[in-house]
């Protein structure tokens, strides 16, 4: 039995039901990123995971005890979770120590346990120097650690993140990612971590958890996420892909319009209706001429755009079926815009997604 | 694990929300419905025996001289507002968009006029310009050798009433505007004077619509301000020889009373109150006029050039007839023996000092009957309205918008429409509250229930969410969670809406009026008193106490750190 447990958790909103039925099951010790575009119902299933909002159908389990149903919600401070919330929420009016502190303090502690615990993750979060200052007082980065390290000092059975980078810079925001998996292998805390950055997902997590429209659209390691996704909405919000729809030829293999014929490595093709095919940008590959010896998985197109990146160059092609695929190629193939060229997609590359 | 042992052990703890809400819906009921009830109630009652009627309409509608009142008072509100306006536009464009000198002191003093209240400075104006012993008028006759039936100018007439009103109420349009001014992007007026508008084309075209509403708000405001007041009228018209028309229904309950047509005289004026009120939100309410957000930079300063001492002479001006006049003349009549005598060493005294405060026998009594329910009001309200906007803002009760809509209500009930109604409800057999100080406090806490609620509620909105969100996960219940990390975060808006609510109650007056009695007197009705019989001395020592009082409890609230005057300046 997992750890924590979501059984067809629900959440409605007046008419609007913003969770619909999600089911997922987290290992202990495990780091799962709930994924998807804003509005996704993520945090919302997140607060339900906190107990900030009451579920109205489903339950949530953790170690095998209700937490949330329909009938009742064990309230957030009866559940020895932590979080980690967008704006931070550090209390202005305490000092570092003392917003670390608080949650030892709540729990009765002995002065000088509270103080040696408290030091020790300050200077796991490398804040020890700042342990007088004010929240005011810090830079961003600063504030963030100063969150994690008071979300983490109570030995949470459950950690919860909410965007928790949202706010930072660029900079800052890759090497928090990297922060915040290094006292996930130090701590092995049960983790919830809500983001819309994929990056950030890919960096962090055990499982990521990718929700569309307030379902889970597929759950699995990033691996699976990226080279085997399940639906289109999967393969397009994560690492950018194009999609040809078809139906099923002879043998197992999609017809698209215009005669091109896709051998797909895997996934499923539908037996009647439409599949689409997944092939990543970096997965097609370009030449000025037919490329011998194949019948299959070849189109001609003509260049619409091609940009000049440094380290590649990014080109729009029109299929002659009309259709627009985004590839990149090296440097050293420069084909100016209006020219013919050949396109391959390798089966290997091709992911077939029945709809 | 110790944790889930931790978990269970605790007590889901009953929720106080839902008692609270009732509690307090029932209150806040009692206190707007209630007296409002009742109006409506005596207006449709016959006095003598009874029974429902349209007789008090009749009478409203048929007697001459409530209709008289009712256009006087129209009429002086919108000279009020006409005045207070083109007063106030100008000074609020000199000090918010000119090199005018002294700019930042000029916005304290106008504040300061704020802070008057308004019957005092109607006293003021009787030292300095009534027709006889005026100040003004005994110099004149002094320089030209003139018999005392002589005067230059007189305060007890229309439009002296006007003057005296307008010269405290500006400030509200003052302060709209300015604000409005300092608020227009300086990048509008510049993409004007880039398309080729000159200064004054840009000033006419740009600038002045887009403070527009921010003056007609603050107009209506003056406006609606100078209808309901009951102190100044009283003092400057009543001598004058005219009735507006909150004088005129607080002659309705001299005896004998006619309680009925009191009623529903004042019914009107609520009407006009909320129509007002409506108008001045939905003006401000428009958000395609009022500019928000972007980056505006510094707002443009005009040179004023020679135009410079101008303006200094017309800000002077105004200051002098708004501030400093009437604070010398209430200053020099306290400590001096008439207020015709001129000032030296011989004149001075301290007679009104000694009267006042050990001679006169109600002041003791007035002094304390005001501070006590100053304390008590400010305390009652700032409870209330603490935890009415923590349920408003928190949402934590379905319906509990409605208590919102309840504490913000009595903002549309004129002071002495309020009183109407409080003495039609509470001082019948069932209450017998008249005559006591209790109907006093009911009547406080509702006239500054909004002022207290509306400071409560944006303290509250600045407080995150996720800051209580934090204190709850953590393991803290919702008690705790307010009581750790809520109440030290609003510890110094919760002093300043105590403040606020306290400086607001020891100088109201319509209210008041109607609802004391020989043991119940307080500060601001003794002066009013002490004026029909003359003694200005002691009016003078009177609201320097009340002026003093409000700045002491302003100054010690912004100094005693455990209030929050200086320690909270870490705040992220």
């Amino acid at each position: 039995m997992s750890f924590l447990e979501l059984d067809g958790l629900t959440k409605s909103y007046g008419s609007q039901t913003v969770v619909k039925g999600v089911n997922l099951s987290v290992d202990k010790g495990k780091l799962v990123c709930l994924l998807g575009p804003s509005g996704c119902g993520k945090t919302t299933t997140l607060r339900l995971v906190a107990g900030f909002v009451p579920a109205n159908a489903g339950e949530i389990r953790v170690g095998g005890q209700t937490m949330s149903s329909a009938q009742s919600t064990v309230p957030p401070e009866g559940r020895n979770m932590s979080m980690i919330f967008q704006s931070y929420a550090l209390w202005p009016h305490m000092t570092v120590f003392q917003n670390v502190a608080y949650g030892l303090k709540l729990r009765n502690l002995p002065q000088a346990e509270i103080a040696s615990r408290a030091r020790t993750i300050l200077a796991a979060t490398r804040l020890l120097p700042l342990e007088s200052r004010y929240p005011g007082e810090l830079s961003g980065g600063q504030q963030q650690r100063v969150s994690l390290a008071r979300a983490l000092v109570i030995k949470p059975e459950i950690l919860l993140l909410d965007e928790p980078l949202s706010n930072l810079d660029a900079n800052l925001r890759e090497e928090m990612r990297f922060e915040i998996r290094r006292l996930h292998d130090e701590f092995r805390y049960t983790t919830v971590y809500v983001t819309h950055d994929q990056v950030e997902a890919m960096t962090t997590a055990d499982i990521i958890v990718v929700m569309n429209d307030g379902r889970i659209e597929q759950a699995g390691s990033p691996e699976d996420i990226y080279e085997r996704p399940e639906t289109e909405f999967v393969a397009r919000f994560i690492g950018g892909t194009n999609i040809l729809t078809g139906t099923r030829g002879d043998g197992d293999v999609v017809v698209h319009e215009g005669g091109l014929v896709l051998r797909c490595g895997s996934g499923s093709v539908a037996s009647s209706g439409n599949t689409a095919v997944s092939i990543r940008h970096h997965d097609i590959q370009l030449s000025p001429t037919r490329p011998a010896g194949a019948d299959t998985n070849v189109a001609a197109g003509t260049v619409t755009r091609q940009i000049y990146l440094g380290s590649h160059r990014d080109y729009l092609v029109l299929l002659t079926g009309g259709e627009t695929v985004r590839t990149v190629a090296p440097v050293n193939v420069a084909i100016p815009v209006g020219q013919q060229v050949w396109l391959q997609f390798p089966p290997e590359s091709c992911r077939a997604l029945a709809q | 694990m110790t944790s889930y042992a931790w978990a269970q052990g605790r007590l889901r703890g009953i929720d106080l929300s839902w008692p609270t809400f009732a509690l307090l819906t029932l209150v806040l009921s009692v206190l707007v419905l209630l007296p409002l009830f009742w109006l409506v109630y005596y207006s449709f009652r016959n006095d003598a025996g009874g029974g429902a009627t349209l007789d008090n309409f009749i009478a409203l509608v048929a007697d001459p001289t409530l209709l008289r009142a009712y256009g006087l008072a129209i009429g002086m509100a919108l000279g009020v507002g006409a005045l207070a306006c083109v007063i106030a536009t100008p000074m609020a464009w000199l000090v918010s968009r000119t090199d005018l000198p002294g700019r930042r002191i000029i916005r304290v003093l106008v504040t300061a006029s704020f802070v008057t209240p308004p019957f005092l400075g109607a006293i003021a104006y009787e030292i300095i310009a009534a027709p006889n012993s005026g100040i003004v008028n005994i110099l004149y006759r002094k320089l030209f050798g003139l018999d005392s039936s002589q005067y230059l100018v007189n305060i007890y007439t229309f439009t002296g009433l006007i003057f005296a009103i307008a010269c405290f109420t500006f400030p509200y349009v003052f302060t709209l505007v300015a604000n409005a001014l300092d608020k227009v992007p300086s990048d509008l007026e510049d993409a004007s004077a880039i398309l080729g508008g000159k200064s004054m084309t840009t000033l006419r075209k740009v600038t002045i619509p887009l403070v527009l509403p921010a003056m007609l708000a603050g107009t209506l405001i003056a406006i609606l301000q100078a209808l309901t007041m009951f102190g100044s009228p009283a003092i400057l018209a009543l001598p004058a020889g005219f009735h507006v028309i909150t004088t005129k229904i607080w002659s309705l309950f001299q005896f004998p009373p006619r309680l009925g047509l009191a009623a529903a005289a004042a019914l009107p004026l609520l009407v006009i109150t909320v129509i007002l009120l409506r108008a001045q939100k939905s003006i401000l309410g428009r958000k395609g006029y009022t500019v928000l957000g972007g980056k505006s930079g510094t707002p443009r300063v005009t040179q004023l050039g020679p135009w410079k001492w101008l303006a200094v002479a017309f800000v002077v001006t105004v200051l002098c007839l708004t501030v400093f006049f009437p604070y010398a003349a209430i200053l020099k009549t306290a400590f001096t023996g008439t207020v015709g005598d001129a000032i030296s060493f011989d004149t001075l005294t301290l007679r009104h000092w000694k009267f006042v405060l050990f001679e006169f026998s109600a002041t003791q009594l007035a002094l304390r009957n005001t501070f006590l329910l100053g304390f008590m009001t400010a305390t009652v309200v700032t409870a209330i309205a603490l935890v009415v906007s923590y349920l408003v803002i928190r949402r934590s009760v379905s319906g509990s918008g409605f208590l919102g809509v309840l504490a913000t209500a009595p903002v549309a009930i004129p002071g002495i429409v309020l009183g109407v109604g409080l003495f039609l409800s509470y001082a019948n057999p069932t209450f017998q509250l008249y005559g006591t100080i209790w109907i006093l406090l009911i009547a406080f806490m509702t006239i500054e229930l909004p002022a207290g609620y509306q400071q409560m509620s944006s303290a509250f909105s600045g407080v995150h969410p996720e800051l209580e969100e934090a204190g709850r996960i953590m393991g803290a219940s919702r008690l705790r969670t307010l009581w750790d990390i809520t109440a030290p975060l609003l510890r110094t808006s919760v002093v300043a809406a105590w403040c606020f609510v306290f400086v607001g109650t020891i100088r109201e007056l319509s209210a008041t009026i109607l609802l004391t009695t020989a043991n119940t007197k307080l500060v601001s009705v003794i002066i009013y008193d002490l004026n029909e019989s003359g003694d200005l001395g002691a009016i003078c020592v009177l609201g320097i106490i009340l002026l003093a009082a409000s700045f002491a409890v302003v100054f010690i609230a912004n100094r005693v750190p455990v209030l929050g005057g200086s320690q909270m300046n870490a705040r992220g």
